[in-house]
């Protein structure tokens, strides 16, 4: 119990610095604490900023996050590592040891002021894993048009001149006006000492390639959710226009949810509703379009989803419940054949097929599980102490976790949790 | 005026200079009136550039600063940081943004010149209006008050405590507890009992920095952040009132049932083994499920969504409790027939669909329904149902139902207690949804748990944890409260007392003063929306460094 009230309970590690872990870490911040916010990507957000529109108001997902994001950048008593991973952790409650590997980004934070001159000259192209492949990037780039940090990281992989490929390609220090970018950065290793630790990593999406009936990947026009969340987004590959991978116009579309459900053996319970926001996007960009939604249960919880559902219910779109289904290809058309709850069988032609996928642990759970001492429940999310009492507890004392780490859930559940986590560490710590 | 403005072009790099003709931008400006000094930079965000502007500040005496640079977004706050820092008060600064709205948006250099010159020119006219403002600094009590002993508000009130917080609890009845209190097994899956609420019965009673009222309600709040004033009543000893302070208040009021006699689809009343969730629930507590007959049910129906039409949401729990009662009969009578009528499973939670499964192993039977009827009758209980269209109907000994989660009684008298609106479905509404689900819009009031809507037992302790956490770093003991400075104000003798302002303000900042006929602004309240500035049909209502000269100003020379 002594080691709580030295110095280093005033310090908290958050990992992942989505909607979650920018909650946690600007409300511990603000509350005096010191905060060292570990992020594996070259910026912050998380997924939400993929998202052109959040249900239930249709707001603009960036508009809202990026003050947050400004927030977190600007806050002083918050300590960013970008591009950084957990190496080790040591000790207890109060007292922990912890390693991070920190990436070199190749461009300095301080020096650059994202004017983009650096990207034109890169020869380098490669698919942008933000944009889901849907467009290419260069080895030095942001993820996105008004990606924060709104300053790019190089690829040692893929960049000639740190690949050795080409070692005298220099195109982009060249092009720079600002002295940014230095070949010469090393991966560091910091070693930091925290009171607590908080895990807000996030979740990956279910693979719909391990689902041949879906046909994804066999079919062009069948899309994942995601990726028609950056289809749609004005600062995604096509600046919001809905143009098809084989170009074909759009007049009719079927979205299908619950992709990955049996598989999974759980309901991810955001999946209805966002595939009824997908509706509402057709509405203002194929106004036209003839929309069917494919679904198992429609899982609206809440006090105000019920209204987004039949907001979004009107003569070109059909909610049909299904036990069975499949994407074919007929004649150059996608067609959805399936059977109802009844035994009936029936079918319903696409020019774009919209799957929604199950909300799955992220990759890394097992290892971070590992590396925290910390369980993984048998879905293999985080889990937490007593799920009924105890929601964001892990059976640590000291680490927490958080968002969808911990399950799937929506962005004001996962936000509710960061508040709480927060809400326990000032209780237990002070 | 007789101010000396100065007037500093930012390069940024190439991004400025190169697309913006910067020598021709400061020769049109430097003539304006009052501009005392006009001049460029290579790079004014950077440490030089910081230091050369501060030593500016200082060296050419300037009343009033306008940076020409990029975004306020970006280096806003850089830039008010340097005049505070040289003494310059940092609300006579104005940041005009042209890069991103003339260098990056126009590839005419010329075009984008003499943009960047009308721009520059509206922050000079405008930032000659800007007048100085200081910001204040209030104490804040750091003790809380906590409507409702359910389980939110204790799980509240321990976590506060926790960090050594006052925490007055106040609740209605004589018992702690609330709804889950009622409860036989919480979260079945986990063999989670009641005894653990017992347990923070017991641990918030002893708890030394919490004072636990019973039998008492909240009579009247006054006050903002950091200062409440509140009455409550006592109904134990007549009506005894006293009046208590704190920094904050939790709204922990939790919900109330839909009554299914308000449609005559459910047979509630018709038959007394049509039952309630909550009656069939403390009948399994007291250990027996029998009929009223006193004999052995053969056949249960559960019957889902009870309410939910006439409601328009989904409660989003019922569906996992029926599960935990097809599980409770299955476990008491083995060969009991059991069916389920729903119209969508909602199982949002991981480790519900397990669940639904094990109860279809047990034999349980579900029926998808889009329209359900349970009918009492003297011989036993009709459940009628259509499912694809088609009409069919099964007897059955007993009946339970699910009704929605409603409003507790009292939530629009707190809501107009505490200036807090209430959403379409009459509970409390956050002041947004997604990024701030637990706040209201009064700051320094927080809601916790099914106040706001629908939600299981985790929910509601994550939310009230929640609460917790907002308030720790919002309400720190011996740190003051610095309140909004560009607030809106109300010049006394144009106010024509029309109250236009008062239905308009989100955040319950302004008040009627009857004596005088007028509206006032608690600035201490006011977070500058502008709101009010709009709504006066008589102008009297300014809003600190929004005013009509410096907008009007600013606008004119942009345009012209």
């Amino acid at each position: 119990m002594k080691a709580r009230t030295e110095m280093k309970k005033q310090n908290v590690l958050v990992i992942g610095a989505g909607v979650a872990g920018m909650e946690a870490s600007l409300l511990l911040a603000n509350a005096g604490m010191k905060v060292f916010l570990v992020e594996k990507d070259s910026l912050i957000g998380g997924k939400t900023i993929k998202f052109e529109e959040v249900y239930p108001n249709m707001e603009c997902a960036t508009c809202m996050i990026a003050p947050k994001q400004q927030d977190v950048l600007q806050n002083e008593n918050i300590e960013m590592y970008l591009l950084s991973d957990l190496g080790k952790v040591q000790g207890s409650a109060g007292n922990f040891k912890v390693t991070v590997n920190k990436k070199a980004r190749y461009v300095s934070l301080t020096n650059c002021i994202g004017c983009g001159a650096c990207y034109e000259p890169c020869p380098v192209s490669l698919d942008n894993e933000f944009e889901e492949g849907l467009s290419k990037k260069k080895a030095i780039a942001v993820a996105c048009p008004g990606a924060l940090p709104n300053i790019p990281a190089i690829d040692p992989e893929n960049c000639l001149h740190l690949n050795g490929k080409k070692k005298e390609c220099k195109a982009c220090q060249e092009a720079c006006m600002f002295d940014a970018i230095d070949f010469t950065e090393k991966d560091e290793t910091i070693d930091i000492e925290v009171g607590a630790i908080l895990v807000a990593t996030g979740f990956d999406m279910f693979d719909v390639t391990a689902l041949a009936q879906y046909g994804y990947g066999k079919f062009p026009n069948v899309y994942t959710a995601m990726e028609f969340e950056r289809l749609y987004a004005q600062n995604g590959p096509t600046e919001g226009k809905l143009i098809l991978r084989d170009d074909r116009a759009l007049k009719s579309i079927g979205i299908i949810h619950c992709v990955g459900r049996g598989e999974q053996g759980y309901c991810s319970g955001v999946c209805c509703m966002y595939s009824v926001k997908f509706a509402h996007f057709f509405k203002h960009k194929a106004t036209e379009a003839k929309i069917c939604q494919f679904y198992k249960d429609l899982c609206i919880p809440g006090k105000s989803h019920q209204r987004f559902y039949e907001d979004a219910h009107d003569k070109e779109v059909a909610f049909i419940h299904y036990e069975d289904i499949q994407v074919e290809e007929l004649k150059g058309n996608l067609q959805i054949s399936y059977e109802d709850g009844n035994g009936k069988k029936d079918s319903f032609k696409a020019d774009m097929v919209v799957l929604s996928p199950a909300m799955v642990p992220r990759k890394e759970t097992e290892r971070l599980a590992k590396t925290l001492g910390i369980s993984q429940d048998k879905r293999g999310f985080f889990s937490t102490q007593n799920e009924q009492l105890s929601p964001v507890t892990t059976e640590k004392e000291g680490i927490f976790v958080i968002g969808c780490a911990e399950g799937p859930k929506d962005i004001p559940d996962s936000i509710a949790q960061a508040e709480a986590a927060v809400g326990k560490i000032l209780s237990s710590f002070q | 005026m007789n101010g000396q403005i100065g007037v500093y072009v930012c390069e940024c790099g190439p991004n400025i200079k190169d697309r913006i003709d910067i020598d021709k931008v400061l020769e049109e400006i430097s003539s304006i009136e009052n501009v005392k000094i006009a001049k460029r930079s290579p790079l004014l965000c950077s440490v030089d550039g910081k230091k050369f502007l501060a030593e500016e500040i200082k060296k050419e005496e300037l009343t009033h600063l306008v940076v020409a640079a990029c975004s306020p977004r970006d280096h806003e706050k850089t830039f008010m940081n340097v005049c505070e820092e040289s003494g310059l008060n940092p609300y006579l600064f104005q940041l005009v943004n042209i890069r991103e709205h003339c260098a990056w948006m126009i590839s005419d250099k010329d075009a984008a010149t003499s943009k960047a010159i009308k721009y520059i020119r509206a922050g000079i006219k405008r930032v000659a209006f800007h007048e100085s403002l200081e910001k204040k600094q209030l104490e804040g009590n750091p003790d809380v008050l906590v409507i409702g002993g359910g389980i939110a508000g204790l799980e509240t009130s321990l976590s506060l405590a926790g960090a050594k917080r006052r925490v007055h609890l106040v609740e209605k009845t004589e018992f702690l507890g609330g709804m889950a209190a009622r409860l036989t097994q919480l979260l079945p899956q986990q063999g989670s009992k009641l005894s653990l609420i017992k347990e923070k019965i017991e641990q918030v009673k002893k708890h030394q920095q919490i004072n636990v009222l019973t039998s008492c309600e909240v009579a009247d709040v006054r006050g903002f952040l950091g200062n409440f004033e509140v009455v409550l009543k006592s109904n134990a000893n007549g009506s005894e009132e006293r009046e208590i302070q704190v920094g904050a208040i939790v709204v922990a009021t939790g919900f109330g049932l839909f009554d299914p006699q308000r449609s005559s689809d459910y047979g509630y009343g018709e038959n007394d083994n049509i039952l309630t969730a909550l009656e069939f629930e403390e009948q399994v507590g007291s250990g027996k499920v029998l009929l009223k007959n006193g004999k052995k049910p053969k056949s249960v129906a559960l019957v889902h969504c009870v309410g939910r039409k006439e409601r328009g949401y989904c409660s989003k729990v019922c569906c996992l409790y029926m599960l935990k009662f097809a599980h409770y009969l299955k476990d008491a009578f083995s060969d009991l027939d059991v069916t389920e009528f729903y119209v969508d499973l909602c199982l949002p939670h991981k480790t519900d669909q397990e669940y639904f499964e094990e109860a279809k192993n047990k034999g349980i039977r579900f029926i998808r329904t889009e329209e359900v009827k349970v009918k009492g009758k003297k011989e036993g209980i009709e459940v009628e149902y259509r499912t694809d269209g088609k009409t069919d109907a099964i007897q059955v000994d007993m009946a339970v139902l699910a009704p929605a989660m409603i409003p507790s009684e009292d939530t629009s008298k707190l809501a107009s207690m505490l200036n807090i609106p209430l959403d379409r479905t009459g509970f409390f509404k956050e002041v947004h949804e997604i990024l701030d689900p637990i706040s209201t819009p009064i700051e320094g009031v927080y809601t916790a748990g099914c106040a706001l809507g629908p939600k299981n037992i985790p929910e509601s302790i994550v939310q009230s944890q929640a609460t917790s956490g907002k308030i720790f770093s919002s309400l720190i003991p011996g740190k003051k409260i610095e309140p909004e400075v560009k607030v809106s104000i109300i010049r006394e003798e144009f106010c024509t007392g029309c109250q236009t302002c008062l239905s308009v303000c989100f955040y319950g900042a302004i008040s009627f003063d009857p004596v005088k006929g007028i509206s006032r602004v608690n600035e201490a309240i006011c977070r500058g929306c502008g709101s009010c500035v709009g709504s006066c049909p008589s102008g009297a209502i300014r809003s600190k460094h929004y005013t009509y000269p410096q907008l009007y100003r600013e606008v004119l020379e942009a345009l012209r």
